[in-house]
């Protein structure tokens, strides 16, 4: 698949280094699956990783730490671990969403406006992650907003148009504080996005200012 | 066995020999090449977690499964995809991930990424991508490198990082997005 909007490389590097919070990270790893560039390039910084970690320079541990991982391998059972059982797709209503969902508690479609629906998703192994699934219908507007902190936006079906151009299936859109947009989904088919923010959202539309409190995104 | 020195007078066995060494873990259980690889990658492992402000205790925990996973996960090294001391990063990092995770909520972890199918496509020989990285890498001012090893070491935001260098934020991220610039550069170049 060819894909036009892309992860940037501090974000990539972010993802490799672990340090990249849970509802980025999701967003993130949805456009990673259909996007052998950026993993390439996480392939990098991975080994990057591995670099920092070479250089390093030791710690000493304390006398018995060899022995003591010794004695745990030790006490390791020899028996094969039963093979994973075979994973289910994560899906809303008939559509499939990205694999880096699974886990997550996919809330139930809410109408929020006129041809706009949202779905909330709750992120087990991190609470505060502010992720949520938003569907726009042909031709509207998604709620004008800027942000607090990077807003990580993945296309799961359909596309949007905003002054960056036209986003499709796979790619992903990261807009950092600065930026005020707003997407049109384009005409012939509903959207569905997969949007993570690091802070909050700040919308500028009254139907937005009235949500926020609602959402609490 | 040919040795490296990196001149701090500790021997370094060189990545090859790291990999020999994994690979005589998955195949015979060999305890001497898990200790050899203990006593090269324990040591610096600590450092790596005390860097991202964890106790001493805490960092030597983690080492110990950071280690045991190795001993665990042998089989899925695969030379072709990494090199060792990246592999032994990766391990690392998802430990890190998860510790943090249960310290928020000990509830559901996600399934360990280290366990699902790869896909080959990626697959540049790992100890050549090891040593194209490191190139560019050292290739960085020394100012630029600290900046690239902090982003590994803790999830300390530029703002944190800039009150504890001193400096002022916008002097921080100049200098983070000029150093990723620089090193993109070197790493293209590289190819």
């Amino acid at each position: 698949m060819t894909l036009h909007h892309h992860a940037t490389d501090e974000t990539l590097m972010r993802y490799a280094a672990g340090t990249l919070a849970a509802g980025p990270a999701i967003v993130v790893e949805a456009h990673l699956a259909h996007c052998s560039a950026c993993r390439a390039r996480v392939g990098d910084y991975e080994a990057l990783g591995g670099a920092v970690l070479e250089e390093t320079e030791p710690t000493q541990l304390s006398p018995t730490a060899l022995a003591d991982v010794l004695s745990l391998i030790d006490g390791e059972s020899s028996e094969p671990t039963a093979p994973p059982a075979p994973l289910e797709p994560v899906q809303i209503g008939r559509v499939r969403l990205p694999d880096s969902l699974r886990g997550c508690d996919i809330g139930r479609w809410r109408w929020i406006g006129p041809g706009m629906h949202m779905s909330r998703i709750g992120v087990p192994h991190d609470p505060d992650a502010n992720v949520i699934l938003i569907k726009v219908g042909p031709g509207r507007a998604l709620p004008d907003h800027g942000h607090v902190g990077t807003e990580f936006t993945y296309l799961v079906s359909g596309s949007f148009t905003d002054k960056f151009g036209q986003f499709k299936v796979g790619d992903l859109a990261e807009m950092d504080e600065d930026i005020e947009h707003q997407p049109i989904v384009d005409e012939g088919q509903e959207c569905i996005c997969l949007a993570a923010m690091e802070g909050k959202m700040r919308f500028n539309s009254f139907l937005g200012r009235m949500l926020q409190p609602i959402f609490g995104i | 066995m040919a040795i490296v020195s990196l001149g701090e007078g500790l021997p370094v066995p060189p990545a090859d020999e790291l990999a020999r060494f994994v690979i005589a873990v998955a195949t015979n259980r060999d305890r001497n090449a898990f200790a050899a690889l203990f006593r090269h990658f324990g040591p610096r492992l600590k450092t790596f977690f005390m860097r991202g402000s964890m106790s001493a205790g805490l960092a030597e925990d983690l080492v110990q499964e950071t280690m045991l996973s190795v001993w665990r996960k042998a089989s899925y090294f695969d030379p072709g995809r990494a090199g060792v001391a990246t592999w032994v990063f990766t391990i690392a990092r998802n430990l890190r991930i998860d510790h943090l995770r249960r310290q928020r909520n000990p509830a559901d972890l996600p399934p360990d990424p280290e366990e699902e199918p790869q896909t080959l496509e990626d697959a540049l020989l790992g100890a050549e991508r090891d040593l194209r990285v490191r190139k560019a890498l050292s290739g960085l001012s020394p100012d630029q490198q600290t900046i690239i090893r902090l982003a590994y070491y803790s999830e300390k935001s530029q703002t944190e990082i800039a009150s504890e260098l001193g400096i002022p934020l916008g002097t921080v991220k100049s200098r983070a997005r000029l150093a990723m610039n620089r090193l993109r550069a070197l790493l293209e170049d590289e190819e």
